[in-house]
């Protein structure tokens, strides 16, 4: 089996591998950090804690089904910790003493900066590696706490100081999607003294709505509420506003901890290229467990091997300066579609969306069920390629607009 | 084991097993599975409507093309219809058409829908001789155009080869039952123990109705020559209506010889094994290769341990005791049984009915007699025998029979 090396240093502290449970109920307590580090995760983000104690509704989830896949995403209504505060920190003091070499980051959140001060100062007494400030939880019943604090720069600025004041850890902003713009408040964190980024927490949402009780789901006695959204579907949006940041001249090369949907290496891949250092989870654990992590581990170190690197930090960010503003994309050739007659079904979506979708492009044998491509009409948008449900429609011919090739030859044109 | 004859094989899918099938589905255009279903029904329609969650909406399209949907969704032989053309087969294996055909059924009963309407009454009356699948077919058909229907079965139940020959444990009696009491609800009048020919005259009828309808069916089970007169012989029909009659109370002892390689002998050997005979034999006259039942009746058999000897024709018999010649190798097997059951077709019996039938078919196309007023529908009409056929011969022969008599108007 392969093997190397997925160390990395994040923030001046070594994590053995970039896999981090997020902050949530997937680390909770003793029992579960311990299973998560035994099974090779490289560190933990304690469920968030504070001194207000969360009081739950039940039941607290709902997900998001597309034809039958499951979890498409998922939406819940937790808190923060439910444990009192003496628990979870002597918590974290027993998890740090039997695995002094795995990483435990402690999540807190504080109500006014005194209570900031006082949680970074717990934390670090009772031994964490690091510091989470929680700016971004969508659900919490006061505006002096969650996702509200996360959209004001001032207040990120503020509390981040009081966490200087009452500790030496490192420390990171953890952001909500729930923004416009994430650049503004990342900027005010690291002005207040955050040393990284974590991003993202949860969107805001209203998953289903039950259509017989008319009501949001889940149902809590009656009524539901606007609360956070996670899993897959939330990947494009944690990667944007990530790319967003990485590339902002005053946040550039910020360290990033990497949050949204990933389960799988490929997810992690894409995170690590745009620019995270680490990488935490939390729904693809509740949905399938801990062990995910033995095949995104795995199968990073093969992509490593395919790239030829061996030190993930190679890869970090190689993916940033390849995302562009849309004015400056190259917008002087057509790739026309090519369809693989031998691969094709002859099924007719390629035709069914070109015509209802795109540009009516697609001409249908009806005798022979086979589609091809009529140039005057097609503008080479591949949604053709997009629903094939065999993969029969590839790049094909590449052709310059009228007098828009200049001196370039087709092929210094990179697909 | 009685109750294993009572008890339905195939297992329904789950709301989430049927998404995930209609999932697979490639929502062709001009789709070739709608094009090729007899009755003309559009499977891409209601795989589509499931596909995006509307149940209701699929029941329609499916009750409202077939009075027979949840029976069709269970004995239709779909290798040959809708999933022979299944596009789907080039990625992997085609749809499995009946199983969600058969979730809408389902649907639709569980939730107490009511998708056929019946038309305005015209005053006209037809009479319909048999209650097989075409003849229900045609009675609904009939109902919707505003006629009245009565239907004459000689039997003490409603149904034909669907009650008296498919075995319980494909199609069950309940599933049956359901489909003709909703045609009973619809406004059908059917009189049973009532044989025409004998108890009624094909004349009676056409006195009292505007046109009589004949879907006799084939009824009777055939025999060979060899065989005749032979107590140690039944045929397949005989069988298979005792064994569904007596909800599977029946045996014919502990080795049995089955002639005949169709799906009525495949019907006549899984039969024989739910009802615990430990050795049924089935020899049969096409070799493998050719065999002419479905693939999966073929398998299931063999998964219930039936011995299937391929490519023999019986040469002698003598009592109990059969001599097969193998048709293109020399060489002969001889095998004696409790019984032996020929399973070598069925056909109509016609009696006072006046019809010409040869080769099981009435001789001409279409749906009209020589009678204006008499018309066929189901085995008796020239085409396939089978159910979702014989709706297809019902809705075109309510069709026809429409249009004439609107004409006479
Ligand atoms: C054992 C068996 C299994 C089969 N399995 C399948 C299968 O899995 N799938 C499939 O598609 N097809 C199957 N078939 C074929 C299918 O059942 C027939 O094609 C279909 O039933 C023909 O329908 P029909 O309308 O002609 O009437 P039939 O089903 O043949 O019924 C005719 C009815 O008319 C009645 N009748 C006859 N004469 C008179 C009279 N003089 N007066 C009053 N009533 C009369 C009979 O009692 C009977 O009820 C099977 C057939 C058999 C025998
Ligand atoms: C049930 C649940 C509870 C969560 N609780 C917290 C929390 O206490 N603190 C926090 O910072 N984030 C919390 N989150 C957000 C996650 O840590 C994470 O940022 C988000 O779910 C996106 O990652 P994912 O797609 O891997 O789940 C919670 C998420 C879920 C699903
Ligand atoms: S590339 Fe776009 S326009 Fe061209 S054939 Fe495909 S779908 Fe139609
Ligand atoms: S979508 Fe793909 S498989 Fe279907 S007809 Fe078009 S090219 Fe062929
Ligand atoms: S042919 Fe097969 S894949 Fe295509 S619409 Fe019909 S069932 Fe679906």
């Amino acid at each position: 089996m392969i093997q190397k090396d997925l160390s990395i240093n994040f923030l001046g502290v070594e994590f053995p591998n970039p896999f981090c449970l997020s902050s949530s109920p997937v680390g909770n307590c003793y029992d579960m950090c311990k299973k998560a580090y035994d099974m090779g995760w490289g560190g933990v983000v304690f469920k968030t804690i504070g001194f207000f104690v969360a009081d739950e509704v039940s039941p607290r989830f709902d997900i998001l089904d597309k034809e039958d896949t499951p979890f498409v995403g998922f939406k819940n209504m937790e808190q923060i910790a439910e444990h009192p505060l003496e628990e979870n920190l002597a918590t974290i003091k027993r998890l740090k003493q039997d695995y002094p070499d795995r990483v435990l980051i402690a999540s807190i959140m504080g109500a006014n900066e005194q209570e900031w001060e006082d949680l970074a100062r717990l934390a670090e007494e009772a031994g964490a590696d690091m510091l989470e400030l929680n700016f971004s939880c969508p659900q919490m019943t006061s505006h002096a706490m969650g996702s509200d604090v996360g959209s004001s720069p001032d207040l990120c600025r503020r509390y981040c100081q009081a966490v200087k004041r009452g500790s030496k850890l490192p420390v990171l902003a953890k952001m909500t999607p729930n923004v416009t713009d994430m650049c503004e408040v990342a900027i005010a964190s690291i002005e207040g003294g955050a040393d990284g980024i974590a991003a993202i927490n949860t969107v805001k949402s209203v998953c289903n709505v039950d259509l017989q009780k008319k009501i949001g789901m889940p149902v809590v006695n009656g009524k539901s509420s606007v609360s956070g959204y996670s899993g897959k579907a939330v990947k494009p949006i944690a990667l944007r506003f990530i790319q967003q940041m990485r590339s902002h001249p005053s946040l550039k090369d910020i360290p990033v901890s990497g949050i949204g949907g990933i389960e799988t290496w490929e997810d992690a891949a894409e995170f690590i290229l745009l620019g995270s250092g680490t990488l935490q989870v939390t729904t693809g654990v509740m949905q399938y467990g801990y062990r995910i992590v033995e095949d995104m581990k795995n199968g990073l170190m093969h992509y490593m091997e395919e790239q030829g690197v061996d030190s993930l930090s190679d890869l970090v960010g190689l993916a940033t300066d390849n995302i562009i503003p849309a004015e400056e994309l190259d917008r002087d050739y057509i790739v026309y579609p090519h369809i693989d007659q031998e691969k094709c079904v002859k099924c007719g979506r390629c035709y069914i969306s070109c015509y209802d979708g795109a540009h009516q492009a697609i001409e249908w044998n009806d005798a022979i069920r086979s589609p091809s491509c009529d140039k005057d009409k097609c503008v080479g948008c591949h949604l053709c390629g997009h629903v094939c449900p065999v993969g029969a429609i590839s790049f094909g011919e590449i052709v310059f607009k009228e007098g828009r090739q200049g001196d370039r030859r087709i092929e210094d044109i990179r697909l | 084991m009685t109750s294993e004859y009572c008890k339905e094989m195939d297992l329904p899918l789950s709301p989430k097993g049927v998404i995930a099938e209609a999932s697979r589905c490639l929502l062709c255009l001009d789709a070739p599975c709608s094009q090729s279903c007899p009755a003309g029904t559009d499977p891409a329609g209601f795989i589509r409507s499931v596909r995006f969650r509307n149940f209701k909406g699929a029941a329609e399209t499916v009750r409202e093309n077939n009075a027979l949907g949840s029976v069709c969704a269970r004995v239709c032989p779909t290798e040959k219809y809708c999933e022979q053309g299944c596009i789907r087969a080039g990625l992997d294996k085609p749809i499995h058409i009946d199983r969600i055909q058969r979730f809408i059924t389902d649907f639709e009963d569980a939730t107490e829908m009511e998708i056929l309407k019946r038309g305005e009454s015209n005053g006209k009356n037809i009479a319909i001789v048999g209650s097989g699948p075409s003849a229900l077919q045609a009675a609904v058909d009939f109902l919707c155009y505003g006629y009245s229907v009565d239907i004459f079965e000689k039997q003490a139940q409603a149904g034909g080869w669907l009650r008296y020959g498919i075995p319980e444990f494909r199609l069950p009696t309940e599933v049956l039952d359901k489909e003709i009491k909703r045609i009973e609800q619809l406004g059908a009048i059917i009189h049973l123990n009532t044989d025409i020919g004998r108890d009624l005259s094909l004349d009676d009828l056409k006195k009292q109705h505007d046109a009589v309808i004949l879907a006799v069916g084939a009824s009777a089970g055939k025999t060979l020559p060899m065989f005749e007169d032979n107590p140690c012989v039944v045929t397949a029909a005989e069988f298979l209506t005792e064994a569904s009659s007596n909800k599977g109370e029946v045996s014919l002892g502990d080795n049995v010889v089955v002639i005949g390689g169709g799906d009525v002998a495949m019907d006549v050997v899984t039969t024989l094994k739910k009802v615990g005979t430990s050795h049924v034999t089935n020899v049969v006259y096409e070799e493998l290769f050719e065999f002419r039942a479905s693939k999966n009746e073929l398998a299931n058999a063999r998964k219930m341990g039936v011995t299937i000897v391929d490519g023999y024709e019986p040469s002698s018999v003598d009592n109990n005791t059969v001599t097969f010649t193998h048709r293109r190798i020399p060489g002969e097997l001889k095998l004696s049984a409790d019984k032996i059951v020929l399973a070598v077709g069925q056909y109509p019996v016609v009696d006072g009915l006046d019809l010409d039938i040869t080769n099981g078919e009435v001789r001409f196309e279409g749906y009209r007699t020589e009678d204006p007023k008499v018309f066929v529908a189901g085995d008796i009409a020239r085409g396939d025998k089978t159910v979702v056929w014989a709706v297809k011969t019902g809705k075109e022969v309510a069709e026809a029979v429409h249009s004439v008599l609107e004409g006479e108007e």
